[in-house]
């Protein structure tokens, strides 16, 4: 596989993931850089790029409430998960639940067969 | 920070009018506290270090899509109606060109073949562009207000009136069948010239058809109207079914039938007095002709031929 299938791929399997981490994350209220601070800390490293507009998409879907607030003498935009989100976030996190249990035994297997593979390959070369 | 204020012009002046304000305030937010954190990590920045956070960012022009992607003329959804919407539109456009440029061609005394090629070719191309236009910009306002024709049901269907995987010449391209529409409705008005001529035109003609072969292309009419209804027939079936190849068959070997006593049956051609100084070049246009329509009865002969096949094929 190529790079730049392997980014693509990579790009398609992240997207749907990353609105379920926002919408996670903004249990606590958050501004645009400390949401991405907080991503970036546990783990998920998502540019400026595409989580500031789809932050704002999301509120304007009604899935985040927003107000501006002055802090540190500077404005921020607040962001918080609306009543709409937090139902919505509840059956996309029984979804993804669901998702994950179907597809840990398939990944558990996929990766046994190719260890097994591995295996006999360098039983063959030796 | 007039880096900052620049780079947040230029991402609005990207946005729509409604947007910017908004979009622009909240980008400005977002860079301060970016170029803060970094400020914490190394100190002073200079302007060098903003301009270089700043490019990072991406070019204005892609920030501003990244916010507000910029929407598609026609939705993915309608491209399929809209290219066979632009199929029907270019094939009708063809024909009724065929039918204007043969009728000033007819009308035309000195019937030079070159010329009525390029005015149809001309003529078609700058009924096509209008059109093209007319026909994407009338999808484009539709999508601009909410509709998606594409979304539309249509008509019911079932699997079971699909046709066979393994027959792939079954479904039948436009572009067939407009070539065969136009070709007929040329042929019609070739052979019914005398009615739309007026009697000065008609005998400034240097060379028109002999009696004979006029009285007998004027009696096969029937059959090449039979072909335009075939035509639109297969327009609305668009799948080859028994009683379409049937049908086919029968009106592709009457046209090989009839080409070939044609081309027997001269002399078909005649010219006007001017002309007859200079008989050789007039033979020589018969034996042309005569040559012409015999391999033109191959194109039919070989439809029948190929139409046979396919019907046993159904079988």
């Amino acid at each position: 596989m190529t790079s730049s299938q392997l980014d693509k791929m990579r790009l398609e399997l992240r997207r749907g993931v990353l609105v379920l981490a926002v919408l996670a994350s903004l249990k606590q209220p958050h501004y645009g850089y400390s949401l991405r601070k907080q991503l970036q800390d546990r783990g998920i490293d998502i540019d400026e790029g595409t989580l500031y507009p789809l932050v704002r998409r999301l509120a304007e879907q009604g899935l985040l409430d927003s107000e501006w607030q002055q802090a540190e003498g500077r404005e921020r935009r607040y962001y918080l998960l609306s009543e709409h989100g937090k139902a919505l976030l509840l059956q996309l996190t029984d979804e993804w639940q669901q998702l994950n249990s179907a597809l840990t035994p398939l990944l558990a297997e996929s990766e046994a067969l190719s260890q097994s593979l591995e295996l006999t390959q360098s039983g063959e070369t030796e | 920070m007039e880096l900052v204020e620049r780079y947040v012009a230029a991402v609005q002046r990207e946005l729509p009018e409604d947007k910017r304000q908004e979009i622009g305030r909240e980008l400005n937010a977002n860079i301060m506290d970016q170029l803060d954190a970094l400020k914490e990590q190394q100190g002073q920045l200079s302007e060098d270090d903003i301009a270089a956070a700043l490019k990072q960012m991406g070019r204005p022009r892609v920030v501003a899509y990244q916010f507000v992607p910029p929407k598609a003329l026609v939705a993915v959804e309608d491209m399929p109606l809209l290219k066979h919407t632009l199929y029907m539109v270019l094939g009708v456009l063809f024909v009724l060109q065929v039918i204007g440029a043969t009728t000033h061609w007819i009308g035309s005394s000195d019937g030079n073949l070159i010329r009525f090629l390029l005015q149809l070719a001309a003529g078609f191309m700058e009924d096509a562009c209008f059109a093209f236009t007319a026909v994407v910009l009338s999808f484009a306002a539709l999508n601009g207000t909410g509709h998606k024709l594409g979304n539309c049901q249509g008509k019911d269907w079932s699997p079971k009136d699909l046709p066979r995987a393994d027959l792939g010449w079954q479904h039948i391209h436009l572009s067939d069948i407009f070539t065969d529409l136009a070709t007929c409705i040329f042929l019609l008005i070739v052979i019914w010239y005398p009615l739309w001529m007026n009697p000065a035109e008609f005998a400034a003609r240097s060379v028109t058809f002999t009696d004979t072969a006029l009285l007998m292309l004027q009696w096969f009419s029937p059959v090449i109207v039979f072909s335009v209804l075939l035509s639109l027939w297969q327009l609305q079936q668009r799948i080859w079914n028994r009683s379409l190849l049937l049908s086919s068959i029968a009106v592709n070997a009457a046209f090989t039938l009839f080409l070939v006593v044609l081309a027997l049956s001269g002399p078909l051609l005649q010219a006007g007095p001017a002309e007859l100084n200079s008989l050789f070049s007039v033979m020589q246009l018969e034996k042309s002709f005569t040559y012409g329509l015999l391999i033109t009865a191959c194109f039919p002969g070989y439809e029948v031929v190929r139409d046979l096949i396919r019907l046993r094929q159904f079988s």
